[in-house]
């Protein structure tokens, strides 16, 4: 297996340098398939695990029960991806705990995982973690008036889901441009937990679907309509991406990802799996920041290599760049975008402004952002951040602490044009001082008796 | 006086004593500030002492211009204070001066060696100064005195034992030194002596915000001599001189800036000088109009200036150009004013005001030689010694609104007691009349004293020359009385002798066992009291073995070298200065309390529940939040003690989110175990005092410092315990990040379950 995994981890870096075909992730090529049985996994999910292989991945197929399996040795990451196929099963590898896949993902691990309607508690739980609440056990998610028509059965619990969230990062636009797409879904819904910034649904339930027991086939009454999912708040598949960037999808539906589904009429299953394992395997939206740079704005009309200073003064002009790049189809491009804000931050915002585009002369890969700024007239310890946060995208959280020293003693303006008055007054008095004490001394008097007094 | 003793005329000889006894009560007074050098080691102590050692070394390491201009991003996080700006530069200057000058003559010494001792040397000048300024009212031997007196005061000692490199150990010899100056100025009506008052002044500006003392007190002085219709041309020329050029020398000083021409304090000198102005000038019209049309003249005039002058301060006052009095003046007036307007000057022990007991403990016998002193000079009542019966008045008067200011009480109070003793002296030891031999006797007495003096003891000194002469004229009044040469009438002479100097000798022999007692009563203080540097705590077990406790070191070197250069500690404003002196990491607050809002937001943060203290800590880029505990040891002085205050600050300016009622229980009492109140058991403080305290305890363990039990669960799951030292004193707690996932860290806590010993890093 580790062998396994340096010849991938060889592959990958060989391939790297040739132009190829296929996209790579940018994280690495290990995927472990847990399933619960191996050979019937591989015929029943040949199309998606073939894609998996021909786009260059080093996947693994295991018995969900296979007691060998572990996401670590010694702290390092034996994978860089997990696709979970195995919804059923009460424990996975050699024990795993919800804490090891947490685990995972803090490392920098992303995951794929698919449920049906026998979900285990296990994987409930495990599912909760990231604000995901798959519904009770027993339940379905139906749609009588969106279903597989071909082989569907009585019950219309393979449902043809359309309502896709705008989310483009995730999904390429054919599939999102289509009017008649259906991806077929047979498993079970969930809520997600839309307090949660880094959970996003992806494809929800349309108006006519609901979530209920597929047994009794109807609409239950209206006495537990309340716990009832239905509609935009029933999840089918959502997305979810940790502060750490890693991805991790939770898709209630394993049959979603079965050559039967991929290959059923008008079914757009296949392009919408590729692009939700091409998403969470980190091939496609993963935004990276270069390098960010700023310094006084005169300084850089000098000279070109102006250094970064630790300090600025109040009111400084300063010009502040992000080189920003983002990866799909096996590439790194430039990211273009017009909403790159920059904030300048000491508690409370004081400064928020779009950063222009402008090309990198350096690199046709890489996109600069620059702008031209005032700092505030207030000293402090400010932050300088860029933080851009788009939904599929890898979340970029750029932070400088510098501070903004108040000017020095003589930077201040000398002359004020309102003292002038009281610059005219002092040198008033001072003539006027010395002219005295001339009329004093050289005064030539014709009564001097009468001064006399005076002058003791 | 008849002979040359080693070829020195009898005035020489003085002089030579004088210097001698000025020189052992130098000696004495450095000496006996030593005590915390020699039982702990070359220290900085306390508090504020760090801030001025921190900006002293970065005067030495960066020169003058880079320290007028510095800005400390690592004070105030994030708010930064302007450093040079907001300091009185004296005392760095002045040690960054000794410190180059030493270098200079290469004599290679620490910068951290010269604040140590800067106070103690200073405190021998504090003692030529105070002699001058005994000359200057009354003569030698009163100087002297007052110069052994204030060498070994305890109410001095406790402001400058070696390591409290605090500004009042430079201001004390300032404010002495500018009292002198301006008394001498006055005396002589010197120009010269006014500016040297006006250069001291500039000093004292720039060392200690005590200066308004003096701008208060001079003014005040030449308030009362016009009053009392003593104003002469001397005066005029003194004032004159010395405000014009102290106001535009104070004024160079940026923290001071503007201030004396539109803050209320420095109203009453400029009003002063106005007026001074006027008296001149009526003198004047006087000398040459008519006697009929100058009161006229005066009569309306006075009356117009009058209501001017009110008018116009009123209404400035009101349109706010002058500033009103800020809240530590009124709080001069009213003690119970700040208690209830501003906490955060209540909050310190120093400004609490004083107890009767502390006169005697920091002053001895010296408080009832003081009402002697003033007695003596409403005798004279010289110009100097209105001045003088002034600052008694006053200095008193604030030494007993605050703790703190008895500091500017102890130099009167040794000037006055020196006074008072060298009448007693004057009166009691005046032999001459009745004994011819006592002039020899005195001589004679004088020269032992100098020679055998065992030099440990400063005023000992001129006790020892006074007890010598008192023994002298004894030992020749028996000897003359025993001849047996000596006729009837001389047995009659020598038993009216005997009755005359009985009482004498009773009196001095009263006198000597009271100043010694002083010296005895003054080294037992500076030892026991005054010499912890309070950074390092000593204590005593059982068994007489003596213990350093040295967390607070121990603590802020784990951050020095444990954390980023750039964490931000948030702790409270007490510990600020330390902080940033020996941790070398940011701080939020610190003892320059100049931001009431930010101290009263660190207050919230303590104050508040875990969940709230920990967004507002997200907030303020917090890393780290260190608290004092002294559960363990039973050391009080804790952050549990000083929770009422951050509570009440905190509520003067969140009244919503903090209520200091709600911290006490259903009792009213201020509880800290199960029996605690739901806010204080829920705050911040709380959990990082006892987290995990009852493990070493055990299940029924008691707080040492308020003797109550335990709580029996703290729950902390936001913070993490990052350093806890021997003693417990000292408690770091690191802030979490955010969970990766999203989730609240109780949640997070929850799925991990609950903390087992392996957990436990001993």
């Amino acid at each position: 297996m580790r062998l396994g995994a340096l010849l991938g981890t060889l592959l990958a870096f060989s391939s790297a340098c040739l132009p190829s075909t296929f996209a790579r992730s940018v994280t690495g090529d290990r995927v472990l398939v847990l399933v619960p049985a191996v050979e019937a996994a591989l015929h029943e999910y040949s199309v998606f695990l073939d894609s998996l292989e021909r786009r260059g991945f080093d996947v693994s197929v295991r018995a969900a029960a296979n007691s060998s399996v572990v996401l670590h040795t010694d702290g390092d990451r034996l994978y860089d991806h997990v696709a979970l196929l195995a919804p059923a099963a009460k424990r996975l590898g050699a024990a795993l705990s919800v804490q090891d896949f947490i685990d995972f993902v803090d490392t920098g691990g992303n995951m794929l995982v698919a449920a049906s309607a026998a979900l285990s508690d296990f994987q409930r739980r495990l599912a909760v973690q990231f604000g995901v609440e798959f519904d009770k056990r027993g339940t379905a998610v139906i749609d009588h008036s969106h279903y597989l028509r071909t082989k569907a059965p009585s019950n219309h619990t393979i449902v043809a889901a359309s309502r896709l969230s705008n989310i483009p990062a995730v999904l390429s636009p054919p599939l999102l441009a289509d009017e008649h797409r259906a991806i077929y879904f047979e498993g079970i819904a969930h809520s997600y937990d839309s307090q949660i910034p880094l959970l996003a649904p992806l494809l929800t339930g349309s108006r006519s679907t609901y979530s209920g027991s597929p047994a009794t086939a109807e609409r239950p009454s209206s006495k537990s309509t309340q716990e009832q999912l239905s509609g935009r708040s029933l999840g089918l598949v959502s997305v979810f991406q940790s502060r750490s960037n890693a991805r991790v999808v939770f898709a209630g539906s394993t049959a979603l990802f079965s050559d039967a589904l991929i290959s059923a009429e008008h079914s757009a299953n296949g392009p919408f799996v590729t692009d939700i394992s091409q998403w969470a395997f980190q091939e496609k939206a993963v935004l990276r920041e270069i390098a960010h740079r700023h310094h006084l704005a005169s300084a850089a009309s000098s000279s070109s290599s102006s250094e970064q200073p630790d300090h600025y003064r109040v009111a400084n002009v300063i010009s502040y760049e992000i080189d920003l790049s983002v990866y799909h189809d096996d590439k790194w491009h430039p990211y273009i975008a017009d909403d790159v804000q920059f904030e300048a931050t000491m508690l409370d915002p004081y400064l928020r402004l779009t950063l222009n585009h402008t090309q990198s002369a350096d690199s046709d890969a890489v996109a600069t952002y620059h702008g031209d700024i005032k700092l505030p007239d207030r000293y402090g310890t400010f932050t300088f951040s860029v933080n851009y946060k788009r939904t599929g995208l890898s979340s970029i959280d750029v932070q400088d602490t510098v501070a903004i020293w108040p000017l020095r003693h003589d930077e201040y303006p000398r002359f004020l044009s309102a003292a002038y008055p009281y610059y005219a007054g002092s040198f008033v008095m001072v003539a006027g001082f010395l002219a005295l004490c001339a009329a004093w001394l050289w005064n030539t008097e014709p009564a001097p008796k009468s001064s006399k007094p005076k002058s003791s | 006086m008849r002979d040359k003793v080693l070829g020195l005329t009898a005035s020489d000889q003085t002089s030579l004593l004088r210097l001698a006894i000025l020189g052992l009560i130098s000696v004495v007074a450095i000496g006996s500030r030593l005590y915390s050098v020699i039982r702990f080691e070359s220290i900085i102590h306390e508090f504020d002492p760090w801030f001025n050692y921190r900006t002293t070394r970065y005067l030495v390491d960066n020169g003058f211009d880079k320290f007028w201009n510095w800005f400390d991003e690592t004070a105030w996080y994030p708010l930064g204070r302007v450093v040079g700006g907001t300091l009185y530069p004296g005392i760095m200057v002045t040690s960054a001066t000794i410190y180059n000058g030493l270098r200079l003559l290469n004599i290679p010494v620490d910068i951290r060696n010269v604040c140590v001792f800067l106070a103690p040397v200073f405190s021998a000048l504090t003692a030529i100064a105070t002699y001058q300024l005994g000359k200057e009212v009354k003569d030698a031997t009163a100087g002297l005195l007052a110069a052994a007196f204030i060498g070994i005061a305890p109410g001095y000692i406790s402001r400058s034992v070696a390591g409290s490199y605090d500004n009042e150990g430079i201001a004390i010899f300032l404010l002495v030194f500018t009292f002198f100056l301006w008394l001498r100025s006055v005396r002589l009506g010197s120009a010269l002596y006014g500016a040297l008052t006006a250069v001291f002044y500039f000093y004292m500006v720039s060392a200690w915000g005590g200066y308004v003392f003096i701008i208060n007190l001079i003014p005040l002085h030449v308030f009362a001599l016009m009053a009392m219709g003593r104003y002469s041309n001397r005066l005029y020329v003194a004032y004159s001189t010395f405000y014009v050029l102290g106001t535009l020398a104070s004024m160079q000083i940026p923290f001071v800036g503007f201030q004396p021409t539109f803050t209320s304090e420095h109203m009453a000198a400029l009003g002063t000088f106005g007026l001074l102005q006027l008296v001149a000038f009526t003198h004047y019209v006087r000398s040459v109009a008519s006697q009929q049309h100058f009161q006229l003249l005066v009569r309306f005039g006075l009356l117009i200036l009058f209501v001017l002058g009110v008018g116009a301060l009123v209404l400035l006052t009101m349109r706010g150009v002058i500033a009103p009095w800020t809240g530590r003046f009124y709080s001069l007036w009213d003690t119970g004013y700040a208690k209830i307007h501003i906490p955060i000057i209540a909050s310190v022990s120093e400004h609490q005001p004083t107890a009767w007991p502390n006169f005697f403990f920091d002053l001895n016998l010296l408080i009832w030689l003081f009402p002697a002193g003033i007695y003596f000079s409403f005798r004279e009542l010289s110009d100097n010694h209105v001045f003088l019966i002034l600052y008694s008045l006053f200095a008193a008067y604030f030494s007993g609104v605050m703790v703190r200011l008895i500091l500017t009480l102890t130099p009167i109070v040794c000037v006055m007691a020196g006074i008072a003793m060298a009448n007693v002296f004057e009166t009691y030891l005046d032999f001459r009349r009745e004994a011819p031999a006592a002039p020899e006797a005195q001589d004679s007495a004088a020269k032992p004293a100098l020679e055998s003096g065992d030099a440990g003891n400063n005023k000992g000194k001129q006790r020892t020359k006074a007890a010598t002469k008192a023994k002298a004229s004894q030992a020749a009044d028996t000897g003359t009385s025993s001849a047996p040469t000596a006729t009837a009438a001389a047995t009659t002479g020598s038993m009216k002798r005997y009755y005359t100097y009985f009482p004498k000798v009773a009196v001095m022999v009263n006198f000597m066992y009271f100043l010694f007692m002083f010296q005895w009563h003054c080294s037992w203080i500076t030892s026991s009291a005054y010499s912890s540097p309070s950074v390092v705590l000593a204590s005593r077990s059982p068994d007489g073995s003596h213990h350093i406790i040295d967390d607070f070191r121990e603590a802020y070197y784990w951050l020095r070298k444990n954390t980023e250069p750039s964490a931000k500690v948030l702790s409270w404003w007490d510990y600020g200065y330390q902080l940033a002196g020996m941790a070398d990491r940011t701080t939020l607050v610190d003892n320059n309390t100049w931001n009431n809002t930010h101290i009263a937001t660190v207050g919230k943060i303590m104050a508040s529940d875990e969940d709230t203290a920990y967004e507002l800590a997200r907030r303020h880029d917090v890393d780290y939040v260190l608290v004092i505990f002294g559960g363990m040891l039973g050391y009080s002085g804790d952050d549990i003690n000083k929770f009422l205050w951050m509570i009440r600050i905190a509520q003067g300016v969140y009244p919503d989110d903090v209520n200091e009622q709600s911290f006490f229980n259903g009792e009213g009492q201020y509880a800290i175990g199960d029996d605690a109140s739901v806010a204080m058991k829920n705050s911040l403080m709380h959990k990082l005092c006892y987290y995990r305290f009852g493990e070493v305890m055990g299940p029924k363990g008691f707080d040492r410092v308020r003797k109550q039990r335990l709580p029996s669960t703290v729950e902390l799951d936001n913070f993490e315990e990052a350093y806890t030292t021997e003693n417990w004193m000292v408690r770091i707690y690191k802030v979490k990040e955010l969970d990766t996932l999203g989730r609240t860290h109780h949640a997070v806590a929850k799925l991990k379950g609950p903390r087992t010993a392996a957990h436990i890093p001993f």
